[in-house]
């Protein structure tokens, strides 16, 4: 698949502190790229630098394979942090100023707020739009010149859960048109439910990056319970448990590589054992999430 | 180039505070100076030494070809207005980041200086247009005789108060950029004056020499006060190449100082 982004050590430092170290990241076309990590964890700062407002210290990065130049900048669609809009102009005339420097043609401004509806509001001074407007306005500036690369920072910032589902759907939408979307958040599950793709980003450094669906894979664990003394025992005794937890009046167990849920199921009933409750715990992104984070925890102590 | 300049208009035609400032400023430089006779008549009314000792009907203030430099002169001192009009504009930018939008958006560094730069070239012109259609007409209207070459002497005061008041919106816009808030900002763009004169007075016993190269005072010497000459004193009636020189040298230092300072910086 073609790269869209690769990013090759990328370093800023502020003083003594290191926001972003010798950051290494590949962004493909088509990719939903959910880039995580706590406050603070230097995503602001990578993206600033990848839109050219913030100077790197060392490293590189290309986009489209090219030498980056201000031009580049124009087929990508990006706002940082909040939205930016000079708050004595309308949305209508923002817009215009932002087609005049992307050179994009004025008669997208029409479509694009419409996409985020805003058309009725649109001759209305920028500072009377409430936060979920302004956020809208910003998505629409940003698809502005039909950009092949959006890069969404913190979208949902802010927002009430109307406003999240809004502006997610509208995510969904553009990435169904095969748009390349790098989306920067600390909401776990809006990037679990929107992203094909992840990176987890921890103090400047880059700790994990990978696909989506690969989060669910691999052990799984399973919450058994029924009416019967001996169920710990007996699940001690099926060949797939790796370990066993008790839980009140539930058994969870890890269960090896290549056994699930049914080969459980299956072991109890042929021991008599009917189980009453029987639930596989699917690993959330957010589990992954913490585990990765503890993991570097442990490494670093 | 004229893409830049539009993105900038754009931005200030849709500002009122844009329209107040430059509405005023246009207004206070022609009426002021197309009345100098009736100031004069002020003056000899309130002062009644004043109208006794000169004959104000005799002072030609506004013929050719002194009519030029006076009126270059005299409207050299309203520049301030602008200078407070570029810093609002460049200082707006950051105080509403819209500057690191722009950046973002797809416009280098270097576009977005320009775009200031060529704001600062049209308010300068206009100003510069102004002031000879004002002197023209004035000039027509009170000059005893007109004689066609001779009336046109001087009249390359227009243009050195046209570099006058680049120069030194040049340094309004690199004050804002160095310093980023509008109030702290007016404040040392006025202030500045004071120090620079403070400092020529230090320096003037030992090394007066140097004097003609601060950079306010440059940018004053392109046009010399005239109104000695009407109390019979030797004045500058001409354009000095040196001052030409130092100012020019001086108004590409601020734009490259102000430059420098973006393209260092993150937004």
């Amino acid at each position: 698949m073609e790269t869209v982004l690769s990013i090759n050590k990328l370093t800023k430092t502020f003083g003594r502190i290191t926001a972003v170290n010798k950051l290494d990241l590949e962004v493909k076309k088509g990719q939903v790229f959910g880039f995580l990590g706590p406050n603070g964890s230097g995503k602001t700062t990578t993206l600033g630098m990848l839109m050219g407002v913030v100077n790197p210290t060392a490293g590189s990065f290309s986009w489209f394979g090219q030498v980056v130049t201000n031009e580049t900048r124009k087929k990508i669609g990006a706002f940082l942090e909040h939205p930016i809009f000079y708050p004595y102009l309308s949305g209508q005339k923002n817009l215009e100023l932002t087609a005049m420097i992307k050179g994009a043609p004025a008669d997208h401004i029409a479509r694009v707020l419409d996409v985020v509806e805003l058309t009725s509001r649109k001759d209305d001074a920028y500072k009377t739009y409430s936060l979920g407007m302004k956020q809208r306005l910003a998505i629409a500036s940003a698809l502005l010149n039909d950009p092949i690369v959006l890069i969404l920072d913190e979208p949902t910032n802010g927002l009430d859960p109307m406003g999240i589902a809004e502006i997610r759907n509208i995510i969904k939408k553009i990435a169904a048109d095969g748009k390349t979307i790098i989306l920067a958040s600390h909401l776990l599950d809006e990037v679990q439910k929107v992203c094909s793709h992840f990176a987890v980003l921890r103090r400047g450094v880059l700790m994990h990056s990978g696909a989506v669906d690969e989060v669910g894979k691999g052990e799984e664990t399973v919450e058994v319970a029924a009416y019967h003394d001996d169920l710990g025992c007996a699940l001690q005794e099926f060949v797939g448990t790796l370990s066993l937890k008790r839980d009140n009046a539930n058994v969870i167990i890890k269960l090896k590589e290549g056994y699930n849920s049914q080969d459980v199921n299956r072991f109890l009933y042929e021991k008599g054992i009917v189980a009453s409750h029987l639930l596989t715990q699917k690993k959330s992104l957010e589990k992954q999430f913490l585990e990765i984070l503890a993991e570097a925890d442990s490494i670093k102590k | 180039m004229l893409h830049l300049l539009q993105v900038d208009l754009k931005k200030l035609f849709n500002y009122r505070t844009f329209w107040i400032i430059c509405g005023l400023y246009f207004l206070t430089l022609g009426m002021a100076t197309a009345s100098g006779m009736e100031f004069l008549k002020w003056l000899a009314s309130t002062f009644k030494d004043f109208g006794s000792k000169l004959n104000i009907e005799r002072i030609p203030l506004y013929h050719f070809p002194d009519v030029w430099q006076n009126l270059a002169w005299g409207s050299g001192l309203l520049k301030m207005m602008l200078g407070i009009m570029v810093i609002i504009s460049i200082t707006n930018e950051y105080q509403y980041r819209t500057i690191r939008q722009n950046i973002i958006d797809g416009m280098s560094r270097e576009q977005f200086i320009l775009s200031k730069l060529f704001t600062n070239l049209v308010l300068s012109l206009a100003s510069m247009v102004l002031v000879f259609v004002v002197a023209l007409i004035t000039g027509f209207i009170y000059s005893p005789e007109i004689s066609f070459p001779y009336m046109f002497a001087g009249v390359e005061f227009c243009a050195s108060y046209f570099l006058e008041v680049f120069a030194f919106l040049s340094f309004a816009l690199m004050l804002g950029i160095l310093i980023q808030r509008s109030g702290l900002s007016i404040v040392i763009l006025f202030s500045s004056y004071l120090i620079e004169l403070i400092i020529k007075k230090n320096i003037d016993d030992y090394v007066p020499g140097l004097i003609p190269f601060f950079p306010l005072e440059s940018i004053m010497n392109l046009v010399p006060l005239p109104f000695a000459r009407y109390a019979f004193q030797e004045i500058q009636d001409y354009v000095s190449f040196g001052s030409v020189a130092i100012a020019l040298g001086w108004t590409f230092l601020f734009n490259y100082f102000g430059y420098l300072r973006l393209k260092k910086s993150d937004i």
